[in-house]
């Protein structure tokens, strides 16, 4: 059974449905990812995880039992805050100290338990100094030393590393993680930066306006997204529509709506289905050279607005089916008006 | 740099009307009270401490000040941190409301009291008529209510200083005392009152200062016997014509005010550590 479980929650601030009928299963020891674009409900989903706002409909059970009702203050559930929210009138040893304070124990445990956390992260000769005189990095990790020192159920991090510049945010990624697998606490994380999530996580739940849409270890995200959403979410800007017309042990065989025939032999569910969309990324769309013709999977285009991105020039290509995004190498351009044929490899096109 | 001179003279003409209307008439007036015959002396300060009848007038100006920036301070907790705690525009309807009383003049408002405590008023006549008290009590012309008085009049004072302060206190940080295991009540107690102190400095000062040189108040709802240093430097002043006490005691006044404010301070960054 699932250390967490959150069924069917709804939750509505007024009358504006945030989460709807939501459903999440967490098992113990594990870091899920919520991870979706800005407004979509991540934090909602998490503040109704720590006890902050209140489920319309649906339960939320812990470790086999009711937890929807119970106040926040008797969670045990560590909350790591985007701003760290650190509180100002005490310094780094009693932010950290806060609970176990709150917990009666004895005040040699105390320090020892603090100054031992502190260690962990890093800033044990901080223990006197005021939040005031902390850079956001170290505040980042008073926050998760804090959170971490009660020994808490289950954490809760809400974009803890979005304050941090870039360089920061991969080095406390990896202590988050490093920590948490050391603790072996189980732990639900929401960012919006794709690769720090699939870096961290264990299980990534794709949100989309308030459902999630897919919940999935981060390869399976990235490489066999099972819906529009998000398959477009992490890349696939690409999507032709696609008629079934064989389904065989290889692969399945697909008409264009230019009659233009597609195999594609990933297999990810949506198989059976007559009516799908095939997914695929700008890199993975190959142009052929002339006299390069296949059978199958080929193209006609013309080439649109070219951007040099750096690793490879990026041409949007008018075709039969619509206008695609296509990647081509850096060191051959081609120009606007050229006839192409464009080239989209079997195994390379997920179904959506 | 020498237009930047120019810019000072900008300051000068108020600089002059506070001199001349301000600092001048206060430091002759504390001056001509260290005034003897032979150069400077305290005589007419022990003299004043030394009578029993002005001395008995000082403590209860200042018991009177305390009792009401306490009983401020009392109400004005739960409160400010109920109105600090509701939305944006709530609050505001909620601040037109506790400044309220700030919109009238003192003696509407003593009076509106005296309407309230009064023999014939409303608390009296209704304990009549439950048969709670055979006769009236007296409620009215003593250290009470003037109490009631002052603290009705300085109350919103206190409300505002401490609901500025506490609107600023971070929702997130509540809910971090929370997560970590406290409950409302600790939360309050270990998050919100360190962080209001500042407002609450604010508001003691306000209300002290306020009360211990009200006149009005205590001159409509308190009695004979009632006395306080603002009455007593008006008796001294427009029906004794003695100046010179006069200016002893508004000087004390003015050092009681600024000590009191001092130790206020001392006492909360205390609390805070
Ligand atoms: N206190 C609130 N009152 C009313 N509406 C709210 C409140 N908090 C959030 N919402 C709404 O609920 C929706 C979901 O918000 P939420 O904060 O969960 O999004 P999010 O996924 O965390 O987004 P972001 O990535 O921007 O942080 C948004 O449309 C937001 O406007
Ligand atoms: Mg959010």
């Amino acid at each position: 059974m699932a250390l967490l479980s959150l069924k069917d929650i709804s939750v509505a601030y007024g009358k504006n449905v945030v989460l709807k009928n939501l459903n999440l299963d967490v098992e113990k020891g594990e870091l899920v990812s919520l991870l979706g674009p800005s407004g979509c409900g991540k934090t909602t989903t998490l503040r109704l995880i720590g006890g902050f706002v209140e489920a319309k409909n649906g339960r939320f059970v812990f470790n086999g039992k009711d937890y929807t009702k119970i106040p926040v203050h008797k969670r045990n559930f560590g909350f790591v805050f985007q701003n760290y929210a650190l509180f100002p009138h005490l310094t780094v040893f009693d932010n950290v100290a806060f609970g176990l304070k709150q917990r009666n124990i004895p005040k040699n445990e105390i320090k020892k338990r603090v100054m031992e956390i502190l260690e962990t992260v890093g800033l044990k000769d901080y223990a006197d100094r005021s939040p005031r005189e902390l850079s956001g990095g170290q505040k980042q990790r008073v926050a998760l030393a804090r959170a971490l020192v009660i020994q808490p159920d289950l954490l809760l991090l809400d974009e803890p590393l979005s304050n941090l510049d870039a360089k920061l945010r991969v080095k406390m990624r990896l202590e988050i993680r490093k920590i948490q697998q050391e603790y072996n606490i189980t732990a639900i994380y929401v960012t919006h930066d794709q690769e720090e999530c699939f870096s961290i996580s264990d299980r990534v739940a794709v949100m989309n306006n308030g459902v999630i849409e897919q919940l999935d270890t981060p390869q399976k995200i990235y490489n066999l997204p099972r819906t529009e959403f998000v398959a477009n979410f992490v890349g696939f800007e690409n999507f032709i529509e696609l008629e079934l017309e064989a389904k065989k042990i290889d692969g399945g065989f697909y008409k264009l709506k230019n009659s233009q025939r597609f195999k594609v032999t990933h297999f990810n569910g949506r198989e059976d289905e007559r009516y799908v969309k095939g997914a695929i990324r700008p890199e993975e769309i190959d142009i052929l050279n002339e006299g390069g013709e296949k059978e199958t999977n080929t193209l006609k285009g013309i080439i649109g607005i070219s951007t040099f991105l750096g690793k490879h020039y990026q041409y949007v290509v008018e075709t039969e089916v619509g206008r695609l995004l296509v990647n081509g190498s850096a060191h051959k351009r081609y120009v606007k008006g050229e006839r192409v044929t464009l080239y989209f490899p079997e195994d390379k096109i997920v179904l959506v | 740099m020498k237009k930047n001179v120019y810019v000072y003279l900008l300051l000068l003409p108020g600089l002059i009307i506070l001199l001349l209307f301000l600092a001048v008439p206060l430091f002759s007036t504390v001056f001509r009270t260290f005034q003897g015959d032979e150069g400077l002396t305290l005589t007419k300060y022990i003299a004043f401490f030394k009578d029993s009848y002005d001395r008995g007038v000082y403590i209860r100006t200042l018991k009177l000040a305390l009792l009401t920036t306490l009983i401020a301070v009392i109400l004005g907790f739960p409160t400010s941190y109920y109105i600090s705690r509701v939305s944006r525009r709530v609050r505001g309807l909620y601040i037109i409301f506790a400044v309220f009383p700030l919109l009238t003049s003192p003696v509407v408002r003593s009076f509106s009291w005296m309407v309230i405590l009064g023999k014939n008023g409303i608390i009296n006549s209704t304990l009549l008529k439950l048969n709670l008290i055979e006769e009236p009590l007296r409620l009215l012309y003593n250290e009470f209510s003037i109490v009631i008085g002052l603290v009705y009049l300085f109350l919103p004072l206190m409300i505002m200083s401490l609901v500025g302060v506490m609107e600023n206190i971070d929702e997130d940080l509540i809910e971090a005392a929370e997560s970590l295991g406290a409950t409302r009540r600790e939360v309050f107690a270990r998050v919100i009152f360190p962080l209001s102190i500042p407002g609450l400095i604010v508001g003691s000062v306000l209300v002290f200062t306020g009360s211990i040189t009200a006149y009005t108040t205590p001159q409509l709802l308190g009695g004979s016997n009632t006395t306080v240093l603002a009455t007593l430097i008006y008796q001294n002043a427009m029906s004794l014509f003695d100046w010179d006490s006069a200016s002893v005691v508004a000087t004390i006044m003015i050092l009681t005010t600024v000590f009191v404010t001092f130790l206020i301070n001392k006492l909360s960054s205390r609390l805070n550590a």
